[in-house]
């Protein structure tokens, strides 16, 4: 009875022992392999975004058929959240607790990112270049040291385009429409700051609903401030409402449009008498441009795409949200190698806040990511956009968009 | 002797019920424990819709809302007001319910379609009225922060899915007992008799607006301690979080479940938290087969799997889990009852 006992303590020592060595070797990391995970819309109003998640999947593949990265291949599990937060939130719980990858990558929307931060953070797991324009996930480091972000911020957007104004258009008298919530809020702010003291020449603003149905009442009243700069600040089908309430009311202002609602594909079926002329940021190839028709970038996507996807439509090769995924893919094998063959996740984290990387060739020429563990803003470097023709061409040399 | 004989198997089925939920921890990992406590409150969701749709008769799509309006119940209290979130679930549940009895009201003068359409207009609309008024609810970014974050008690060394996993299960079991008490009762009575006849059950002197405005606020009360849960899970509330689909997902696992079965509501559950995080799994499955061609990562393949499966259920089973759990108990239970 007595050595019944003993042997089944030491039984579970053992046990308990074995239990206990396990968590020495970083999670989704083996000698030849490394998981990343991801929540991305896949279905529902936002799936057109999926397309982010396939393009850095892809671009993976790539890698690893030409020898991964320091003999490990790197395979991306991304689990359709719907951009609904919560479904995201299961899906990092899923894929940190039970499938055990190594960091999650990529994961689109603010709302979606802020949702796994605490998780992440709490589990010590990198959060790593969060697909979102909040300036929170790059700011936020001390109390979030496992999160960075990726793609300029919105309230830097909004401050170049303050800046533009006031040195290329003469006496401006400013109408904005925004969406009323955190994002179309953040490129107002940014816009009064790259104003400055000038701020006054915001004529007129309005803040639509993100509920509403409709913003050409709003467009309208706008209009009746006379300005002469009209500034859309809007999201997908809105902007679409705002260009069409511009050529209606016959209205011939300088227009400003937000990185997200200036997709070529959005810009090419409104009404080009409004369109013509306006102006965006930039930061990655579009490959809709004519300009980088045959450029090197752009023809690596297209032959990934050709060799990677399935069903792969002409409208596909076209698709900026496949460059954007590859560009930050691009970025995430730059910092894994830098990380080295020993890799943790905290070495990840250091490899991601001291990127100094000069040759994405996802993203426009002569931008370099640059990171430090105070700056934690990866790309801060965009340029101007004209949209002409039916498509957009850059113009102007690169501008800062640092944090201040 | 037969009614005690049918209440004595109850009784025992829910000991067993219970049992299973209390060992069922050490059976399987820590997150699937988590898993299983998503899908503990949808079943406390179809509980109440359960009592509401299969006792009752009245046709709900819009329980998703009430949902919603717990889980900001909760989130409002817990990150703004300081409350502790597992203490906000009861007020969640109340604060639900009186919305519950809101829309009760309307609801005595509509029925079958017409009460359909207008409980879905309910589910269309709450997501939206959350979005405008941003200083309380936080407009589209919603409600989160270390606040919303359950922690175990008395410095209990459980994991944060166990913890999740107990709550849920003791909330079940609770509320599942309601249920049973209230349909097995007179309350029961009159809400079946409504269903089948609302003339023949008013002239037996059912009070036709007490009982349907009960229904609908004891079903808004399970929806609300329901989406409490949920935002504890998540720590995070936004519109989003309560999509429309939600509320129709919630009538699927009726369906599923069986009209008029607390039991087979189990399967509901289950299978609404299946499709709608592992549906991808599925299709991954089924793409193995030769025939099938199911990419689960190309757009909109998920869907279609879950539709599928949703369409292979409902033809296999007619009458839901509950039919066939009927079905399948029907020798053993005739025998007990003639037997004295």
């Amino acid at each position: 009875m007595r050595r019944g006992l003993v042997i089944c303590a030491v039984a579970a020592a053992v046990v308990a022992g074995a239990a206990g060595a396990r968590p020495l070797a970083t999670p989704g990391v083996s000698s030849n392999s490394i998981e990343l995970g991801g929540s991305i819309p896949l279905s529902g109003e936002a799936s057109a975004a999926g397309n982010v998640a396939r393009g850095a999947d892809y671009y993976f593949k790539y890698v690893n058929d030409h020898g991964g990265v320091l003999g490990r291949k790197i395979s991306y599990k991304y689990l359709d959240d719907a951009y609904d937060p919560a479904r995201a939130v299961q899906n990092t719980i899923r894929l940190v607790q039970q499938d055990q990858v190594f960091g999650m990558f990529n994961t689109l929307g603010t709302a979606n990112n802020l949702a796994i931060r605490n998780f992440l953070n709490d589990n010590d797991v990198p959060q790593l270049f969060v697909a979102a324009g909040a300036t929170t996930f790059g700011r936020d480091y001390k109390k979030y040291p496992w999160t960075i972000g990726y793609i300029p911020t919105y309230a830097e957007e909004g401050r170049i385009y303050g800046h533009y104004i006031l040195a290329s258009v003469k006496r401006p008298r400013i109408a904005v429409l925004y969406q009323n919530d955190e994002y179309g809020r953040d490129l107002l702010s940014g816009l009064q700051k790259g104003l400055g003291k000038k701020a006054s020449t915001i004529a007129a603003k309005v803040g639509y609903d993100p509920t509403s149905s409709d913003v050409q009442g709003e467009v309208a009243r706008l209009k009746a401030s006379k300005a002469n700069v009209f500034m859309v600040f809007a999201f997908g089908k809105f902007s679409l409402q705002a260009f069409n309430a511009v050529a209606r009311l016959n209205w011939h202002p300088q227009i400003f449009v937000n990185d997200v609602s200036s997709a070529s594909s959005l810009m090419a079926i409104v009404p080009q008498s409004a369109a013509n002329g306006s102006i965006s940021i930039v930061f990655g190839k579009d490959p809709a441009a004519p300009l980088w028709a045959k450029d090197k970038g752009v023809r690596l996507f297209q032959s990934i795409l050709k060799k990677y996807g399935s069903g792969v439509s002409s409208r596909d090769l076209k698709d900026g949200y496949y460059v954007a995924g590859m560009a930050s893919a691009f970025t995430m094998v730059d910092a894994l190698k830098k990380a080295g063959k020993n890799l943790t996740r905290a070495g990840i984290v250091r490899a991601a806040t001291h990127l100094n990387e000069k040759n994405n060739p996802f993203l426009l020429p002569s931008i370099v990511v640059k990171t430090s563990p105070t700056k934690r803003f990866p790309v801060t470097q965009v340029r101007l956009q004209r949209w002409k023709g039916k498509a957009w061409h850059p113009f102007g040399k690169l501008i800062s968009a640092q944090p201040g | 002797m037969t009614p005690r004989l049918k209440l004595a198997l109850e009784i025992a089925a829910f000991a067993a019920f219970a049992f299973v939920l209390s060992i069922l921890p050490r059976l399987i990992s820590d997150f699937h424990t988590r898993e299983v406590a998503i899908a503990g409150m949808y079943y406390i969701a179809l509980l109440g819709l359960g009592i509401l749709t299969g006792y009752s008769g009245q046709i709900s799509l819009g329980h998703g809302a009430f949902m919603a309006i717990g889980g900001y119940a909760t989130a409002i209290l817990s990150v703004d007001h300081g409350m502790s979130p597992t203490w906000t679930i009861p007020l969640a549940g109340l604060i639900a319910g009186a919305s519950g009895v809101l829309v009760g009201i309307p609801a005595l003068r509509l029925a079958g379609i017409y009460l359909a359409i207008v409980t879905f207009g309910i589910a269309i609309s709450v997501p939206q009225l959350l979005k405008k008024f941003e200083g309380f609810t936080g407009g589209t970014t919603g409600k989160y922060g270390e606040g919303l974050t359950s922690r175990p008690p008395f410095g209990l060394d459980t994991s944060s899915n166990h913890w999740l996993y107990y709550v849920t299960a003791g909330i079940s079991l609770v509320l599942l007992a309601v249920a049973w008490a209230i349909v097995r009762q007179k309350p029961g009575r009159a809400l079946q008799a409504i269903r089948d006849s609302e003339v023949a059950a008013a002239s037996s002197g059912v009070s036709l607006p007490l009982y349907k405005t009960f229904a609908f606020a004891i079903s808004a009360f399970y929806a609300g301690v329901a989406g409490a849960l949920y935002a504890i899970a998540n720590a995070y509330v936004n519109p989003d979080t309560f999509q429309v689909a939600l509320s129709v997902y919630l009538v699927v696992g009726l369906a599923v479940g069986g009209l008029g079965s607390l039991a087979g509501l189990v399967v509901g559950a289950g299978l609404v938290y299946f499709l709608q995080f592992h549906a991808d799994t599925v299709a991954g499955w089924l793409d193995k087969l030769p025939i099938l061609d199911l990419d689960p990562k190309q757009p909109g393949i998920p869907s279609v799997v879950f539709g599928a499966v949703l369409i292979v259920v409902m033809l296999l089973l007619p009458t839901g889990a509950g039919g066939l759990l009927r079905r399948l108990l029907r020798p053993l239970t005739t025998r007990l009852y003639t037997r004295s």
